[in-house]
Parts: C-alpha cells; sequence; structure tokens
C-alpha cells in the first residue's frame, strides 16, 4: 500500500479527535501541551534539522508571539485572533531580520547569537514590568469562553495539522530541496544557483512564524505569560524533544515532542529527576542513535508501505515476492 | 554620584574581568584543541564553585586547598565526560562535528545545571572567605576575597601560559592544535591531548567558581551568562591570545561596571548590565561573523 505512513498517520489522528471528548481534563490539558511544542519542535527541525541553522532563540519567537498578541489584545481589544496574526507577522518579520542578520554566521557562531537574542528578550521582557507585568506574569484574554478544554483540543489539533501540512509541503517542493542543499554545503549550492541568501532568511522568517503561532495560541491557553516561556531552559527541552525524536524529518520531530512530553507526565513522580534524565537521554541518543530515537521505525513504515508498491524494484524487493510466492 | 563609588565599581569590574577571562582562556583552549566551542563552560564554573563549597563544608578544608581540590575533581570529571561524549568528534565516520559538538555540550549544559538544582538546591550558597575582612586604599573599600579571586587568578592564568610555552606537555598541545596529523606523526597521541585539554579548561573553570564563590553566591544557573560574557572575550581579545583575554576581561568588566553606575534607571540597572555584555557580543559578531576563532590554528600565547 503507497503511503501507508499517511495512512496510519490519518488513522491515528481520526481515533484522537473521536476520542477528544473521552479524555479527561487533566490528558487533554497534556495533550494541548504536546501540540504546543509539537508545532515548536517541527519548525526548528525546519531550520535546524533541514537548512542546518542550529538556532537557540526558536522558543524566545514563541514568546514574542504570545507577547504580541496578548498585548495588542489587551490594548486595543482587538479579536484573539486577530492578534494571533499580529503576533506570527511580528516573528515572521523579526525571524527574517535575525535571518538577514546573520547569514554569514555558521554552525556554532549562529547559536552562540541566537542565544544572545534570547537572553535579550528575556531579561526585557522581565524587566520592562510595566508594560509586560514581568515575572508577576501577564495576564491573557481567553481563545473561548468555554468551560471544558475540548475546543482548545480541536484548536491545538487544526494548528499542528495545518502547519505540519505548510511545513511538509514547502519540505518536498522545490524550495524544500534547496534548503536541504543548503545544509550540506553553502557553497555548492550558492554554485548550482540556489539563492543561499533569500532560503536562508525566508527559512527563518517561516520558522519564526510557526514559533509566534504556537506562542499566540500558547498564551490564550494558558491564559498567562511570562518570561520562562522563552527562556534558555524551555529551549533546552525543546533541542530534546527535537533531537530525541529525529531533528531530519518533520514527523519524527513532532513524534518526540509528544513522546517527550508524555513522558514527562508519566514520570512526574520523579519530580525534578525528570529533567536531567532527559538530559541524558538526549546525550545517549546523540551518542549513539544519532538520527533520533523515532527515526528507524518511522522509515520502517514508509519502507513497509513503498516495499510493494514497485515490484520492479532491485534485490531485496524481489526475493520478498519470492518468499511470498 | 560620587568618585568614590566609581572607584569601587572599576575595582569590582577589574576583579570581575579577570575571572571572565579565566573562564574564556578555557574555551578558547578546548576550541584550539577539540575544534568544538563548548557551551557547557559555564555549567563547569558552577560545578566548580558547588564543588569547593561541600569540600569546606564536609572536609573542612580551608578554602584555598578546597579551591586546588575542586580543580582536580572537574579536571578528572571533564575527562571522563570528553572520553564517554565527545570521541566521535574524532572519528571520520561523524557527519557535520560541528553540530555534534553544539548538540552535546548543550545538553551537557541542560543536564548539569538541572542536576544542580536536585544535588545543591535552588537556593543560593556561600561558602566561607579566603581571608575575611577588608583591605582600604583611601576611600576605596575592597574585601579581601575580591583582591584573592584577583591575585589568584592572574596567577593561575601566568601558570597557563608558562606551562603552553615552557614545558613539553605546553608544547605538544600547541602542536595538536596546529595539525593533528602532524603532531601524531613526531610520536604525540592527539587524544590523550583532547582529554588533556578539556581538562585543563575546565579545571580553570572551576578554580573561577571557587574564587567567585565568596564575592558573589553560588547558584545552579550561575553559569550562564559568564559562558556568555567568555565568547565576548574570546572574540574581543584577538583569537587565542591569553594576554588579548586578560585585557578584553577587565575591559568587559569595567564596562559592565560603568554601565551599571551610569544606568538612569537603578531598578533595572543590574539586568541591563547582563543584556549590555551580551549585546556587544551580538555586536561583535555581526561584524565579525566567523569571530569566535577566526583562524583555524589557534596558538596560545
Amino acid at each position: 500500500m503507497r503511503g501507508l505512513h499517511v495512512y496510519v498517520l490519518a488513522v491515528v489522528a481520526a481515533l484522537a479527535l473521536l476520542g477528544a471528548g473521552h479524555f479527561n481534563a487533566y490528558w487533554l490539558h497534556v495533550s494541548i501541551i504536546a501540540m504546543y511544542y509539537g508545532i515548536l519542535a517541527g519548525s526548528w527541525s525546519l531550520l535546524a534539522g533541514y537548512v542546518g541553522l542550529f538556532s537557540l532563540s526558536h522558543t524566545a519567537f514563541a514568546s514574542i508571539g504570545g507577547y504580541t498578541s496578548a498585548l495588542l489584545v489587551k490594548w486595543l481589544g482587538i479579536p484573539v485572533l486577530l492578534g494571533m496574526g499580529a503576533g506570527v507577522a511580528v516573528c515572521c518579520a523579526l525571524g527574517g531580520g535575525i535571518g538577514w542578520v546573520c547569514l554569514r554566521m555558521s554552525g556554532p557562531y549562529l547559536a552562540i547569537f541566537t542565544l544572545g537574542f534570547s537572553e535579550i528578550v528575556r531579561i526585557v521582557i522581565s524587566s520592562e514590568d510595566d508594560v509586560t507585568a514581568g515575572m508577576a506574569g501577564l495576564h491573557t484574554a481567553p481563545l473561548f469562553r468555554s468551560a471544558t478544554r475540548v475546543p482548545y483540543f480541536y484548536a491545538a489539533f487544526a494548528l499542528l495539522a495545518v502547519s505540519l501540512l505548510l511545513m511538509g509541503l514547502l519540505v518536498r517542493s522545490r524550495w524544500g530541496l534547496f534548503l536541504r542543499a543548503i545544509r550540506e554545503d553553502e557553497q555548492a549550492a550558492g554554485a548550482s544557483g540556489v539563492a543561499v541568501a533569500r532560503f536562508r532568511i525566508l527559512a527563518f522568517a517561516i520558522a519564526s512564524g510557526f514559533a509566534g503561532l504556537a506562542g499566540g495560541f500558547y498564551a490564550h491557553y494558558i491564559g498567562i505569560m511570562t518570561p520562562g516561556v522563552g527562556d534558555l531552559d524551555e529551549m533546552a527541552k525543546l533541542v530534546v524533544m527535537t533531537v530525541i525524536g529525529g531533528m531530519e524529518r518533520l514527523p519524527t520531530a513532532v513524534g518526540g515532542a509528544f513522546l517527550v512530553e508524555v513522558l514527562l507526565e508519566l514520570l512526574r513522580g520523579y519530580g525534578q529527576w525528570r529533567l536531567p534524565l532527559f538530559g541524558v537521554l538526549l546525550l545517549l541518543t546523540m551518542r549513539f542513535a544519532r538520527n533520533g530515537l523515532l527515526t528507524p521505525p518511522w522509515l520502517g513504515l514508509v519502507w513497509l508501505g513503498e516495499a510493494r508498491a514497485r515490484p520492479l524494484a532491485p534485490a531485496r524487493d524481489l526475493s520478498e515476492k519470492d518468499s511470498a510466492a | 554620584m560620587s568618585w568614590d563609588y566609581l572607584f569601587v565599581q572599576a575595582a569590582n569590574g577589574a576583579v570581575i574581568g579577570v575571572i571572565y577571562a579565566m573562564i574564556a582562556v578555557g574555551v578558547t583552549l578546548i576550541f584550539s584543541i577539540l575544534k568544538i566551542v563548548n557551551f557547557a563552560h559555564g555549567d563547569l564554573y558552577m560545578l566548580g564553585g558547588y564543588c569547593a563549597y561541600y569540600i569546606i563544608e564536609y572536609l573542612g578544608v580551608p578554602p584555598l586547598g578546597a579551591m586546588v581540590m575542586s580543580m582536580a575533581a572537574l579536571f578528572v570529571g571533564a575527562i571522563v565526560l570528553e572520553r564517554l561524549m565527545l570521541t566521535p568528534l574524532y572519528s571520520d565516520a561523524t557527519e557535520r562535528k560541528d553540530e555534534y559538538g553544539l548538540i552535546v555540550t548543550f545538553g551537557l549544559a541542560y543536564f548539569l545545571r538541572n542536576s544542580a538544582v536536585i544535588a545543591f538546591g535552588p537556593f543560593p550558597l556561600k561558602p566561607p572567605s579566603f581571608i575575611p575582612g577588608v583591605q582600604r586604599f583611601g576611600n576605596l573599600v575592597l574585601t579581601n576575597d575580591r583582591l584573592v579571586a584577583a591575585g589568584l587568578g592572574l596567577l593561575l592564568i601566568a601558570a597557563l601560559l608558562y606551562f603552553m610555552k615552557w614545558t613539553i606537555w605546553g608544547q605538544a598541545l600547541d602542536a595538536v592544535s596546529q595539525s593533528r596529523d602532524s603532531a601524531a606523526i613526531v610520536g604525540i597521541n592527539a587524544r590523550r591531548f583532547n582529554s588533556f585539554a578539556f581538562g585543563i579548561g575546565a579545571a580553570l573553570a572551576a578554580a573561577a567558581g571557587a574564587l567567585v564563590a565568596p564575592i558573589f553566591s553560588l547558584a545552579p544557573d550561575m553559569g550562564v551568562l559568564p559562558n556568555i560574557h567568555a565568547y565576548v572575550i574570546v572574540i574581543l581579545g584577538g583569537m587565542g591570545s591569553v594576554t588579548g583575554s586578560i585585557i578584553a576581561g577587565i575591559l568587559l568588566g569595567e564596562s559592565e561596571s560603568l554601565f551599571t553606575a551610569f544606568f538612569p534607571d537603578p531598578t533595572r540597572a543590574f539586568a541591563y548590565t547582563n543584556a549590555f555584555g551580551v549585546l556587544v557580543l551580538m555586536i561583535v559578531l555581526i561584524f565579525r561573523p566567523q569571530g569566535l576563532f577566526g583562524r583555524r590554528h589557534l596558538r596560545m600565547e
């Protein structure tokens, strides 16, 4: 069955949608937060996994998106959806700006630069407390006037699905090829006619826009924004999720976010020990399974779907046909 | 604002600058040998401070001895970490080594910081002073701890310089940093010197942590900003030049202290002081994108 992995994802998604009404409030909350991280992990893998831009300001953009939206809604009284849109626009613009500024940086330099940017964002947000309410937290307008979390679940699901769809289309397109070419060798890509500068800026703008979207949703779901949303620990958590899942593919990155978030909840009994535990898991993943823990099963699934679709493909498929006969 | 206040701020800036320089020299050493930017260096500094604290608390060792023991502990610990985690960097089978070094040291930093919160608690701790009391120079009052920190810091950096320049092990390190293959041809075991360089860098960071502990308090996240400052210094200080690092460190410490003194809104001055150092880093990186270590070979001089 060609495209088996797509069907499997669709079935899982359908089950999740149908089952949402039966989840208790606690697991609904966990899955909503997991989907928030899912959008972040997906868009970060677009940046770090596909283009090779190891940015450490991704959660800072989520926090910028959240604060922009929350503040605009508070000051101008605009609808929440419009505020979230504005947050996305601001993040796209700022992300593009950061992408432009660090065009000539690569690897660790880019990481240091974006780390600096996110520290400045955090410091400004916590210090300017007459605007952002600082460490006390900014109260935000809710997205839905609803007593239960079910509408939020569907909204998060829709956002995640649309984000993944758009990013998936991007990475499968010709542009996606350009992006991966930039990761492999920037100079070779440039020599082959890829507008490296334009695509690096584009990748930054798009990924930051999705981070802003996730942040905006988070702000209006949780009801309170704190500087902690964009701090270094959140960024580290995002790196842990994406790398454990597999940062070079969107589905594995998002799967990593789900896996880590659910494990974090299941292991709640271990309290604070969970965080260093995931640090160790990250180190082990990097040391022994650099493609991520979810990549082999995912590739297996994809392969399973495609194996029978091409009977004339070389050796392995033929031998399988023989044994089946 | 009085002149006295400015002098105190300037003196404090110089002390902090020496501490920054110690961390920066470690970052440079590790980069020049292992070719990675160590994102966990600030956390090794934090660990060194706590290590000294607990040695003083439980073993009753005087602060100076505790500092040396903490350096030794971090030296060994860092070598173990390097053996466990960083060996893929030296194999040709590893693709995109930059990315590997980055994620591993970043993950290590996350692990160490969160373990520290559990092991040492989130509350600030303060070990006893090296030498209690203060020194007066006219109107300028400085605690002995600050003088000890600056003096010992400079002494340790000088010792490292001597080691790099005049001992055979130091020369071997220099050889490895110039060319791994050529060093191997003349019989230097490059892998051993990778561990050695990582250990020395960590030991220097540990000394910095132990020296800073009585001045400021120890906290699990105390390493984050000094880590960023170390990058600023390495860029400003002329790529691996140790004297440059000391000068750049003191300059950064000074400009930060004076920034705090002159910032118009005193309630926010401290927070924005940290932002100031970060901003300097970002601006320097914009103009020197390969800035940190522009040359492939770094001479420690």
